[in-house]
Protein backbone atom coordinates (compact mmCIF):
# COMPACT_ATOMS: atom_id res chain seq x y z
CA UNK A 1 0.00 0.00 0.00
CA UNK A 2 1.69 3.23 -1.40
CA UNK A 3 1.30 5.59 1.78
CA UNK A 4 -0.84 8.96 1.81
CA UNK A 5 1.02 12.28 2.08
CA UNK A 6 4.01 12.77 2.55
CA UNK A 7 4.28 14.00 6.33
CA UNK A 8 6.34 17.18 6.65
CA UNK A 9 8.90 17.79 9.03
CA UNK A 10 8.01 20.27 11.28
CA UNK A 11 11.76 22.16 12.37
CA UNK A 12 13.14 24.95 13.91
CA UNK A 13 14.71 25.93 10.62
CA UNK A 14 13.82 26.22 6.96
CA UNK A 15 15.49 23.44 5.04
CA UNK A 16 15.29 22.62 1.74
CA UNK A 17 13.58 19.53 0.89
CA UNK A 18 15.09 16.10 1.56
CA UNK A 19 15.88 13.69 -1.17
CA UNK A 20 13.31 11.40 0.72
CA UNK A 21 10.47 13.27 -1.17
CA UNK A 22 11.56 11.68 -4.49
CA UNK A 23 12.47 8.26 -3.46
CA UNK A 24 10.39 5.85 -0.89
CA UNK A 25 10.93 5.42 2.15
CA UNK A 26 13.19 2.51 3.48
CA UNK A 27 11.34 2.01 6.67
CA UNK A 28 7.54 3.62 7.44
CA UNK A 29 5.39 3.77 10.12
CA UNK A 30 2.10 5.29 10.63
CA UNK A 31 -0.12 5.06 13.43
CA UNK A 32 1.84 2.72 15.67
CA UNK A 33 0.31 1.99 18.97
CA UNK A 34 1.78 -0.67 21.02
CA UNK A 35 0.13 -2.01 24.48
CA UNK A 36 1.74 -4.32 27.10
CA UNK A 37 -1.39 -6.32 28.20
CA UNK A 38 -1.62 -6.76 31.78
CA UNK A 39 -2.39 -10.66 31.78
CA UNK A 40 0.91 -12.09 33.59
CA UNK A 41 0.83 -13.37 36.96
CA UNK A 42 -0.84 -10.37 38.66
CA UNK A 43 -3.52 -9.11 36.61
CA UNK A 44 -2.59 -5.16 36.37
CA UNK A 45 -3.92 -2.61 33.76
CA UNK A 46 -3.07 -2.36 30.20
CA UNK A 47 0.14 -0.53 29.70
CA UNK A 48 0.31 1.98 26.69
CA UNK A 49 4.05 2.01 25.25
CA UNK A 50 3.53 3.78 22.11
CA UNK A 51 0.79 6.05 20.97
CA UNK A 52 0.56 6.87 17.34
CA UNK A 53 3.93 7.34 16.43
CA UNK A 54 4.41 8.35 12.90
CA UNK A 55 8.41 7.46 11.25
CA UNK A 56 9.31 7.35 8.03
CA UNK A 57 13.14 7.03 6.87
CA UNK A 58 14.51 7.34 3.74
CA UNK A 59 17.62 5.40 2.25
CA UNK A 60 20.24 7.13 3.09
CA UNK A 61 18.88 9.40 6.14
CA UNK A 62 20.27 8.62 9.46
CA UNK A 63 17.28 9.26 11.81
CA UNK A 64 17.75 9.78 15.85
CA UNK A 65 15.35 9.29 17.82
CA UNK A 66 15.10 10.45 21.77
CA UNK A 67 13.30 10.26 24.34
CA UNK A 68 13.21 10.04 28.39
CA UNK A 69 13.96 6.32 29.95
CA UNK A 70 10.94 4.28 29.60
CA UNK A 71 9.32 6.17 26.54
CA UNK A 72 9.28 3.06 24.28
CA UNK A 73 11.83 4.28 21.79
CA UNK A 74 13.59 0.80 21.94
CA UNK A 75 10.16 -1.00 21.70
CA UNK A 76 9.27 0.98 18.92
CA UNK A 77 13.14 -0.34 17.45
CA UNK A 78 12.60 -3.94 18.39
CA UNK A 79 9.17 -3.87 16.59
CA UNK A 80 10.96 -2.33 13.57
CA UNK A 81 13.18 -5.03 13.83
CA UNK A 82 10.59 -7.91 13.99
CA UNK A 83 11.58 -8.64 17.77
CA UNK A 84 8.19 -7.59 19.05
CA UNK A 85 8.48 -8.54 23.38
CA UNK A 86 6.18 -10.44 24.53
CA UNK A 87 3.06 -9.48 25.48
CA UNK A 88 3.64 -6.52 23.40
CA UNK A 89 -0.29 -6.23 20.90
CA UNK A 90 1.03 -4.03 17.96
CA UNK A 91 -1.66 -1.77 16.05
CA UNK A 92 -0.67 0.73 13.29
CA UNK A 93 -2.42 1.98 9.76
CA UNK A 94 1.44 1.03 7.72
CA UNK A 95 3.95 -1.00 9.41
CA UNK A 96 6.65 -1.26 6.00
CA UNK A 97 10.12 -2.83 6.74
CA UNK A 98 12.16 -3.68 3.93
CA UNK A 99 11.87 -7.68 2.44
CA UNK A 100 14.19 -9.68 0.34
CA UNK A 101 13.18 -11.46 -2.55
CA UNK A 102 12.04 -14.45 -0.35
CA UNK A 103 9.71 -12.35 2.00
CA UNK A 104 12.66 -12.19 5.19
CA UNK A 105 13.18 -9.05 6.91
CA UNK A 106 16.21 -7.18 5.97
CA UNK A 107 16.91 -5.08 8.90
CA UNK A 108 20.03 -5.72 10.95
CA UNK A 109 19.22 -4.55 14.68
CA UNK A 110 22.26 -3.52 17.14
CA UNK A 111 20.96 -4.57 20.86
CA UNK A 112 22.80 -2.27 23.56
CA UNK A 113 24.87 -4.54 24.52
CA UNK A 114 27.26 -6.09 21.99
CA UNK A 115 25.98 -9.75 22.34
CA UNK A 116 29.21 -11.21 20.50
CA UNK A 117 29.22 -15.18 21.04
CA UNK A 118 31.82 -15.72 23.04
CA UNK A 119 33.20 -19.21 21.37
CA UNK A 120 34.01 -17.07 18.26
CA UNK A 121 36.95 -15.15 17.10
CA UNK A 122 36.28 -11.42 16.51
CA UNK A 123 36.54 -12.09 13.04
CA UNK A 124 34.22 -15.12 12.88
CA UNK A 125 31.97 -12.95 15.38
CA UNK A 126 31.78 -10.78 12.37
CA UNK A 127 30.71 -12.74 10.14
CA UNK A 128 27.61 -14.15 11.79
CA UNK A 129 25.55 -11.21 10.56
CA UNK A 130 26.78 -12.03 6.71
CA UNK A 131 26.36 -15.97 7.30
CA UNK A 132 22.53 -15.04 8.41
CA UNK A 133 21.63 -12.91 5.47
CA UNK A 134 23.32 -15.61 3.30
CA UNK A 135 26.05 -13.55 2.32
CA UNK A 136 28.87 -15.86 0.33
CA UNK A 137 31.90 -16.70 2.95
CA UNK A 138 34.24 -15.42 0.03
CA UNK A 139 32.36 -11.75 -0.42
CA UNK A 140 32.13 -11.85 3.31
CA UNK A 141 35.82 -12.24 4.35
CA UNK A 142 36.37 -9.89 1.70
CA UNK A 143 34.34 -7.15 3.12
CA UNK A 144 35.23 -7.76 6.53
CA UNK A 145 38.78 -7.23 5.67
CA UNK A 146 37.65 -3.62 4.49
CA UNK A 147 35.80 -3.12 8.14
CA UNK A 148 38.04 -4.40 10.55
CA UNK A 149 41.02 -1.71 9.22
CA UNK A 150 37.60 1.10 9.09
CA UNK A 151 37.03 -0.18 12.55
CA UNK A 152 40.21 -0.05 14.68
CA UNK A 153 39.99 -3.61 14.72
CA UNK A 154 42.81 -4.61 12.27
CA UNK A 155 44.40 -6.92 14.33
CA UNK A 156 42.60 -8.22 16.55
CA UNK A 157 40.96 -10.76 13.98
CA UNK A 158 42.05 -13.59 16.05
CA UNK A 159 41.24 -12.26 19.62
CA UNK A 160 37.91 -13.82 21.68
CA UNK A 161 35.58 -11.38 22.76
CA UNK A 162 36.72 -10.99 26.25
CA UNK A 163 40.04 -9.87 25.05
CA UNK A 164 38.81 -6.81 23.70
CA UNK A 165 38.29 -3.37 25.00
CA UNK A 166 34.31 -2.77 25.66
CA UNK A 167 34.92 0.11 22.76
CA UNK A 168 36.11 -2.64 20.68
CA UNK A 169 33.41 -4.99 21.56
CA UNK A 170 31.43 -2.46 20.36
CA UNK A 171 32.35 -1.85 17.27
CA UNK A 172 32.79 -5.07 16.19
CA UNK A 173 28.94 -6.29 17.17
CA UNK A 174 28.59 -2.72 15.03
CA UNK A 175 30.60 -4.04 12.34
CA UNK A 176 28.48 -7.46 12.28
CA UNK A 177 25.59 -5.44 12.00
CA UNK A 178 26.85 -3.73 8.66
CA UNK A 179 28.56 -6.37 6.92
CA UNK A 180 25.73 -7.99 5.78
CA UNK A 181 24.78 -4.78 3.67
CA UNK A 182 21.68 -4.53 5.21
CA UNK A 183 19.20 -1.54 3.94
CA UNK A 184 18.29 -0.63 7.24
CA UNK A 185 20.17 -0.23 10.56
CA UNK A 186 18.61 -0.56 13.45
CA UNK A 187 21.09 0.63 16.52
CA UNK A 188 19.77 0.67 20.19
CA UNK A 189 21.70 2.84 22.55
CA UNK A 190 24.80 1.03 20.80
CA UNK A 191 26.81 3.25 22.89
CA UNK A 192 24.96 3.06 26.02
CA UNK A 193 27.22 0.31 27.83
CA UNK A 194 30.26 2.72 27.97
CA UNK A 195 31.42 4.68 29.89
CA UNK A 196 31.31 8.77 29.22
CA UNK A 197 34.70 8.80 27.67
CA UNK A 198 34.69 6.07 25.37
CA UNK A 199 30.96 6.78 24.27
CA UNK A 200 32.41 10.34 23.31
CA UNK A 201 35.47 8.65 20.92
CA UNK A 202 32.88 6.39 19.66
CA UNK A 203 30.05 9.09 18.61
CA UNK A 204 33.08 11.05 16.99
CA UNK A 205 34.46 8.21 15.39
CA UNK A 206 30.90 6.86 14.12
CA UNK A 207 29.90 10.53 13.22
CA UNK A 208 32.66 10.22 10.65
CA UNK A 209 32.10 6.57 8.96
CA UNK A 210 28.50 8.00 7.15
CA UNK A 211 26.93 4.82 8.00
CA UNK A 212 24.13 6.21 5.92
CA UNK A 213 26.03 6.70 2.77
CA UNK A 214 25.46 10.27 2.55
CA UNK A 215 27.43 10.60 -0.58
CA UNK A 216 26.19 7.93 -2.64
CA UNK A 217 23.40 8.35 -5.08
CA UNK A 218 19.68 9.08 -3.68
CA UNK A 219 18.37 5.95 -2.45
CA UNK A 220 21.59 3.80 -2.88
CA UNK A 221 22.59 4.53 0.55
CA UNK A 222 21.27 2.76 3.96
CA UNK A 223 18.56 3.90 6.79
CA UNK A 224 19.68 4.14 9.54
CA UNK A 225 17.46 4.15 12.84
CA UNK A 226 19.58 5.35 16.07
CA UNK A 227 18.32 4.87 19.61
CA UNK A 228 19.35 7.11 22.26
CA UNK A 229 18.62 9.16 25.74
CA UNK A 230 21.60 11.28 24.42
CA UNK A 231 20.41 14.91 22.37
CA UNK A 232 24.41 16.00 21.87
CA UNK A 233 24.58 12.00 20.20
CA UNK A 234 21.54 12.36 18.34
CA UNK A 235 22.59 15.88 17.18
CA UNK A 236 26.10 14.93 16.08
CA UNK A 237 24.90 11.70 14.19
CA UNK A 238 21.77 12.02 12.68
CA UNK A 239 20.41 13.90 9.61
CA UNK A 240 16.92 13.97 11.62
CA UNK A 241 15.86 13.77 15.37
CA UNK A 242 12.66 12.39 16.20
CA UNK A 243 11.85 13.17 19.98
CA UNK A 244 9.25 10.74 21.91
CA UNK A 245 7.14 11.74 24.74
CA UNK A 246 6.95 10.05 28.09
CA UNK A 247 5.20 6.83 27.92
CA UNK A 248 3.07 6.66 26.25
CA UNK A 249 5.63 7.59 23.63
CA UNK A 250 4.32 9.57 21.16
CA UNK A 251 6.70 11.86 18.73
CA UNK A 252 6.86 15.57 20.26
CA UNK A 253 8.97 16.87 17.67
CA UNK A 254 10.69 15.52 13.97
CA UNK A 255 13.28 18.41 13.58
CA UNK A 256 15.93 18.47 10.76
CA UNK A 257 19.43 18.95 12.24
CA UNK A 258 20.65 22.17 10.79
CA UNK A 259 24.08 21.83 9.33
CA UNK A 260 26.29 24.09 10.92
CA UNK A 261 25.63 25.62 13.98
CA UNK A 262 22.97 23.02 16.24
CA UNK A 263 22.68 25.49 19.12
CA UNK A 264 19.13 26.32 18.74
CA UNK A 265 18.04 22.64 17.66
CA UNK A 266 19.51 21.95 20.94
CA UNK A 267 17.92 24.23 22.10
CA UNK A 268 14.34 22.96 20.83
CA UNK A 269 15.00 19.24 21.34
CA UNK A 270 15.69 19.72 25.20
CA UNK A 271 12.62 21.75 25.26
CA UNK A 272 10.09 19.33 23.33
CA UNK A 273 11.67 16.51 25.97
CA UNK A 274 10.84 18.47 28.77
CA UNK A 275 7.94 20.95 27.81
CA UNK A 276 7.84 22.04 32.02
CA UNK A 277 10.69 24.19 31.46
CA UNK A 278 14.00 24.64 32.56
CA UNK A 279 15.73 22.10 30.32
CA UNK A 280 18.06 24.69 28.42
CA UNK A 281 20.42 25.75 31.26
CA UNK A 282 20.63 22.64 32.72
CA UNK A 283 22.75 20.82 29.63
CA UNK A 284 23.71 18.20 29.80
CA UNK A 285 21.65 16.35 27.16
CA UNK A 286 20.83 13.54 29.03
CA UNK A 287 17.43 13.07 29.62
CA UNK A 288 15.66 12.29 32.87
CA UNK A 289 12.17 10.85 32.95
CA UNK A 290 9.36 12.70 34.65
CA UNK A 291 5.82 11.40 35.68
CA UNK A 292 2.64 12.99 35.55
CA UNK A 293 0.60 15.59 33.80
CA UNK A 294 2.55 17.88 31.71
CA UNK A 295 1.43 21.17 29.76
CA UNK A 296 1.25 20.85 26.46
CA UNK A 297 4.24 22.65 25.14
CA UNK A 298 5.95 23.46 21.45
CA UNK A 299 5.63 19.35 21.36
CA UNK A 300 2.04 19.09 20.92
CA UNK A 301 1.76 22.18 18.45
CA UNK A 302 4.46 20.30 16.41
CA UNK A 303 2.28 17.38 16.12
CA UNK A 304 -0.55 19.29 15.56
CA UNK A 305 1.26 20.64 12.90
CA UNK A 306 2.08 17.67 11.44
CA UNK A 307 -2.04 16.34 11.42
CA UNK A 308 -2.83 18.87 9.29
CA UNK A 309 -0.51 19.02 6.76
CA UNK A 310 -1.20 15.16 6.68
CA UNK A 311 -5.16 15.72 6.33
CA UNK B 1 52.78 -19.83 51.66
CA UNK B 2 48.77 -20.89 50.69
CA UNK B 3 49.85 -23.25 47.23
CA UNK B 4 52.47 -24.91 49.68
CA UNK B 5 49.62 -25.84 51.95
CA UNK B 6 47.14 -27.36 49.84
CA UNK B 7 49.91 -30.37 48.34
CA UNK B 8 51.58 -30.39 51.61
CA UNK B 9 48.94 -30.84 53.98
CA UNK B 10 47.02 -33.91 52.22
CA UNK B 11 50.37 -35.14 51.64
CA UNK B 12 51.16 -35.61 55.35
CA UNK B 13 47.70 -36.53 56.63
CA UNK B 14 48.07 -39.67 53.49
CA UNK B 15 51.49 -40.34 54.57
CA UNK B 16 49.94 -40.25 58.46
CA UNK B 17 47.26 -42.14 57.63
CA UNK B 18 49.79 -45.18 56.20
CA UNK B 19 51.71 -45.02 59.02
CA UNK B 20 49.06 -45.68 60.61
CA UNK B 21 47.63 -48.36 59.41
CA UNK B 22 51.29 -50.20 59.02
CA UNK B 23 51.56 -49.64 62.88
CA UNK B 24 48.49 -50.65 63.48
CA UNK B 25 48.27 -53.86 61.76
CA UNK B 26 51.63 -54.83 62.80
CA UNK B 27 50.96 -54.28 66.69
CA UNK B 28 47.91 -56.16 66.51
CA UNK B 29 49.07 -58.76 64.14
CA UNK B 30 45.93 -58.88 62.50
CA UNK B 31 46.16 -61.81 59.72
CA UNK B 32 46.75 -60.86 56.06
CA UNK B 33 43.36 -62.19 54.94
CA UNK B 34 41.76 -59.51 57.31
CA UNK B 35 43.49 -56.70 56.39
CA UNK B 36 46.98 -56.30 54.91
CA UNK B 37 49.39 -53.79 55.86
CA UNK B 38 50.27 -51.27 53.25
CA UNK B 39 53.99 -52.41 52.99
CA UNK B 40 52.57 -55.90 51.86
CA UNK B 41 50.41 -54.14 49.35
CA UNK B 42 53.28 -52.68 47.97
CA UNK B 43 55.04 -56.15 47.68
CA UNK B 44 52.16 -57.56 46.14
CA UNK B 45 51.53 -54.62 43.57
CA UNK B 46 55.46 -55.13 42.40
CA UNK B 47 54.38 -59.63 42.46
CA UNK B 48 51.15 -59.22 40.23
CA UNK B 49 52.17 -55.75 37.89
CA UNK B 50 53.19 -58.25 34.79
CA UNK B 51 49.48 -59.76 35.29
CA UNK B 52 47.69 -56.37 35.38
CA UNK B 53 48.69 -55.17 31.99
CA UNK B 54 46.17 -57.31 30.88
CA UNK B 55 43.16 -56.37 32.83
CA UNK B 56 44.29 -52.68 32.91
CA UNK B 57 43.67 -52.23 29.16
CA UNK B 58 40.36 -54.74 28.78
CA UNK B 59 39.32 -51.94 31.41
CA UNK B 60 40.75 -49.00 30.25
CA UNK B 61 38.96 -50.17 26.21
CA UNK B 62 35.75 -50.92 28.39
CA UNK B 63 35.93 -47.71 30.06
CA UNK B 64 36.98 -45.30 27.11
CA UNK B 65 34.81 -46.75 24.83
CA UNK B 66 31.96 -46.80 26.90
CA UNK B 67 32.25 -42.92 28.07
CA UNK B 68 32.68 -41.89 24.03
CA UNK B 69 29.40 -43.78 23.10
CA UNK B 70 27.30 -42.35 25.93
CA UNK B 71 29.15 -38.84 25.21
CA UNK B 72 28.21 -38.94 21.54
CA UNK B 73 24.60 -40.40 22.59
CA UNK B 74 24.12 -37.92 25.34
CA UNK B 75 24.52 -34.65 23.68
CA UNK B 76 22.41 -36.24 20.21
CA UNK B 77 19.85 -36.48 22.56
CA UNK B 78 19.84 -33.42 23.66
CA UNK B 79 19.87 -31.54 20.78
CA UNK B 80 17.27 -33.82 19.61
CA UNK B 81 15.34 -32.47 23.08
CA UNK B 82 16.43 -28.80 22.32
CA UNK B 83 15.06 -28.78 18.67
CA UNK B 84 11.89 -30.84 19.33
CA UNK B 85 9.84 -30.14 22.56
CA UNK B 86 7.68 -33.30 22.47
CA UNK B 87 10.71 -35.53 22.36
CA UNK B 88 11.66 -33.97 25.79
CA UNK B 89 8.34 -34.92 26.72
CA UNK B 90 8.49 -38.14 25.67
CA UNK B 91 12.20 -39.55 25.85
CA UNK B 92 13.09 -37.56 29.65
CA UNK B 93 10.84 -39.23 31.77
CA UNK B 94 12.36 -42.49 30.09
CA UNK B 95 15.95 -41.81 30.71
CA UNK B 96 15.64 -40.74 34.21
CA UNK B 97 14.07 -44.06 34.81
CA UNK B 98 16.83 -45.69 33.22
CA UNK B 99 19.07 -43.94 36.09
CA UNK B 100 16.90 -45.28 38.95
CA UNK B 101 18.45 -48.97 38.43
CA UNK B 102 21.48 -49.54 40.23
CA UNK B 103 24.44 -51.05 37.61
CA UNK B 104 24.59 -53.95 39.60
CA UNK B 105 20.90 -54.79 38.63
CA UNK B 106 21.17 -54.08 35.18
CA UNK B 107 24.21 -55.69 34.33
CA UNK B 108 23.31 -59.17 34.31
CA UNK B 109 20.10 -58.53 32.44
CA UNK B 110 23.17 -57.24 29.70
CA UNK B 111 25.12 -60.20 30.22
CA UNK B 112 22.68 -62.33 29.69
CA UNK B 113 21.64 -60.61 26.17
CA UNK B 114 25.03 -59.70 24.45
CA UNK B 115 27.20 -62.01 26.54
CA UNK B 116 30.64 -61.96 28.40
CA UNK B 117 32.69 -60.40 26.08
CA UNK B 118 33.06 -56.21 25.42
CA UNK B 119 29.82 -55.60 24.29
CA UNK B 120 27.81 -55.36 27.66
CA UNK B 121 30.41 -53.62 29.48
CA UNK B 122 30.54 -50.64 26.85
CA UNK B 123 27.14 -50.41 26.95
CA UNK B 124 26.46 -50.15 31.36
CA UNK B 125 29.74 -47.51 31.00
CA UNK B 126 27.58 -46.10 28.03
CA UNK B 127 24.32 -45.96 30.09
CA UNK B 128 25.89 -44.31 33.13
CA UNK B 129 28.05 -41.67 31.38
CA UNK B 130 25.31 -40.55 28.78
CA UNK B 131 22.80 -39.38 31.61
CA UNK B 132 25.22 -36.38 33.15
CA UNK B 133 26.17 -35.59 29.80
CA UNK B 134 23.12 -35.45 28.65
CA UNK B 135 21.51 -33.14 31.86
CA UNK B 136 24.14 -30.75 31.43
CA UNK B 137 23.74 -30.46 27.67
CA UNK B 138 19.72 -29.78 28.21
CA UNK B 139 20.54 -27.09 30.61
CA UNK B 140 23.25 -25.53 28.72
CA UNK B 141 20.83 -25.31 26.01
CA UNK B 142 17.76 -24.18 27.76
CA UNK B 143 19.47 -21.21 29.19
CA UNK B 144 20.75 -19.76 26.24
CA UNK B 145 21.96 -16.32 26.99
CA UNK B 146 18.32 -14.66 25.93
CA UNK B 147 21.28 -11.55 24.68
CA UNK B 148 22.87 -14.16 21.76
CA UNK B 149 19.05 -15.18 20.96
CA UNK B 150 18.00 -11.57 19.91
CA UNK B 151 21.08 -10.57 18.45
CA UNK B 152 20.62 -13.64 15.97
CA UNK B 153 16.85 -12.61 15.36
CA UNK B 154 17.80 -8.93 15.28
CA UNK B 155 19.63 -9.87 11.95
CA UNK B 156 17.36 -11.72 10.71
CA UNK B 157 17.93 -15.44 11.55
CA UNK B 158 15.58 -17.88 11.52
CA UNK B 159 15.33 -20.68 14.29
CA UNK B 160 17.67 -23.13 11.94
CA UNK B 161 20.42 -20.13 12.68
CA UNK B 162 19.37 -20.23 16.30
CA UNK B 163 20.14 -23.76 16.16
CA UNK B 164 23.94 -23.90 14.50
CA UNK B 165 24.81 -20.58 15.56
CA UNK B 166 24.16 -20.10 19.50
CA UNK B 167 21.94 -23.13 21.05
CA UNK B 168 24.71 -26.15 19.81
CA UNK B 169 27.69 -24.17 20.46
CA UNK B 170 26.68 -22.67 24.20
CA UNK B 171 25.73 -26.64 24.65
CA UNK B 172 29.07 -27.62 24.48
CA UNK B 173 30.75 -26.20 27.32
CA UNK B 174 28.08 -27.86 29.44
CA UNK B 175 28.28 -30.93 28.04
CA UNK B 176 31.67 -31.47 28.20
CA UNK B 177 31.12 -30.22 32.30
CA UNK B 178 28.72 -32.96 32.20
CA UNK B 179 31.77 -35.72 30.75
CA UNK B 180 33.87 -34.58 33.26
CA UNK B 181 31.45 -36.04 35.67
CA UNK B 182 30.64 -39.08 33.54
CA UNK B 183 34.65 -39.86 33.23
CA UNK B 184 34.87 -40.40 37.29
CA UNK B 185 31.74 -42.85 36.65
CA UNK B 186 33.10 -44.62 33.81
CA UNK B 187 36.16 -46.93 35.04
CA UNK B 188 33.96 -47.53 38.39
CA UNK B 189 30.84 -49.19 35.86
CA UNK B 190 32.91 -51.34 33.76
CA UNK B 191 35.00 -53.11 37.14
CA UNK B 192 31.50 -53.51 38.44
CA UNK B 193 30.22 -55.06 35.44
CA UNK B 194 33.63 -57.15 34.84
CA UNK B 195 33.04 -58.32 38.21
CA UNK B 196 29.82 -59.76 37.54
CA UNK B 197 30.65 -61.77 34.62
CA UNK B 198 34.08 -61.32 32.42
CA UNK B 199 36.99 -63.25 31.49
CA UNK B 200 39.47 -60.20 31.41
CA UNK B 201 39.39 -56.62 33.50
CA UNK B 202 40.09 -54.97 36.97
CA UNK B 203 36.83 -56.72 38.03
CA UNK B 204 37.76 -60.02 36.90
CA UNK B 205 40.96 -59.83 39.20
CA UNK B 206 38.95 -58.44 42.09
CA UNK B 207 36.51 -61.55 41.63
CA UNK B 208 39.60 -63.75 41.60
CA UNK B 209 41.10 -62.37 44.26
CA UNK B 210 38.44 -62.33 46.70
CA UNK B 211 37.89 -66.17 45.63
CA UNK B 212 41.29 -66.36 47.01
CA UNK B 213 41.29 -64.13 50.15
CA UNK B 214 43.67 -62.22 48.74
CA UNK B 215 43.09 -58.95 50.26
CA UNK B 216 46.16 -57.02 49.10
CA UNK B 217 45.63 -57.63 45.70
CA UNK B 218 42.34 -56.44 46.07
CA UNK B 219 43.46 -53.67 47.68
CA UNK B 220 46.12 -53.33 44.89
CA UNK B 221 43.45 -52.97 42.05
CA UNK B 222 41.14 -50.18 44.86
CA UNK B 223 44.37 -47.94 44.05
CA UNK B 224 44.47 -48.75 40.12
CA UNK B 225 41.14 -48.03 39.81
CA UNK B 226 41.84 -45.01 41.67
CA UNK B 227 44.64 -43.74 40.13
CA UNK B 228 43.10 -44.77 36.32
CA UNK B 229 39.92 -42.92 37.49
CA UNK B 230 42.10 -39.89 38.17
CA UNK B 231 44.30 -40.03 35.07
CA UNK B 232 40.71 -40.22 32.96
CA UNK B 233 39.50 -37.34 34.21
CA UNK B 234 42.56 -35.14 33.99
CA UNK B 235 42.67 -36.69 30.54
CA UNK B 236 38.77 -35.79 30.00
CA UNK B 237 39.44 -32.33 31.57
CA UNK B 238 42.28 -31.31 29.09
CA UNK B 239 40.31 -32.65 25.98
CA UNK B 240 37.95 -30.04 27.30
CA UNK B 241 40.18 -27.16 28.09
CA UNK B 242 41.16 -27.69 24.24
CA UNK B 243 37.77 -27.85 22.89
CA UNK B 244 36.70 -24.88 24.70
CA UNK B 245 39.73 -22.07 24.10
CA UNK B 246 37.43 -19.05 24.74
CA UNK B 247 36.58 -20.14 28.39
CA UNK B 248 38.98 -17.67 30.38
CA UNK B 249 41.22 -19.56 33.25
CA UNK B 250 39.16 -17.91 35.79
CA UNK B 251 35.79 -19.86 34.46
CA UNK B 252 37.33 -22.83 33.83
CA UNK B 253 36.72 -24.62 37.13
CA UNK B 254 33.15 -24.25 36.45
CA UNK B 255 31.40 -26.02 34.23
CA UNK B 256 29.30 -25.22 32.20
CA UNK B 257 29.35 -21.73 32.51
CA UNK B 258 30.40 -19.13 29.71
CA UNK B 259 31.99 -15.86 30.01
CA UNK B 260 30.06 -12.76 30.35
Amino acid sequence: MRPGPMTTSPSTEAVPAHEDLTTAPALEVAGLTVTFTGEGRRATADVVALRDVDLRVAAGEFVAVVGPSGCGKSTLLRILAGLTPAGAVVAARTLTTPVDANGTRTTAWMPQRDGLLPWRRAWSNALVGARIAGVGRAVADERARTLFDAFGLAGFERAWPHELSGGMRQRLALLRTCLPGRPVLLLDEPFGALDAITRRRMNAWLAGLDLAGHGRAAGAGRAVVLVTHDVDEALLLADRVVVLSDRPGRVVLDLRVPRGDPTSARQALLEALDPQGGTGASGGGEVRARRGPRRRGRGAAARAARRTARG
Amino acid sequence: MHRWRRVLAPTVAGVVLLVGWEAGVRASGLPAFVLPAPSQVARTAVDVAPLLGGHVVTTLTEAGLGLLVGAVVGLLLAVLIAAFPWVQDTVYPLVTLTQTVPTVVLAPLLILWAGFGLLPKVVLVALTAFFPVLVAAVTAMAAVDAEHAEMVAGLGGTRRHQFWLVQLPASVPGALGGLRVAATYAIGAAVVAEYLAGQSGLGVFVQRSRKGYEVDQILVAVVLVAVLTGLLFLLVDGLARLATPWQRPSNRSRPGRTPA
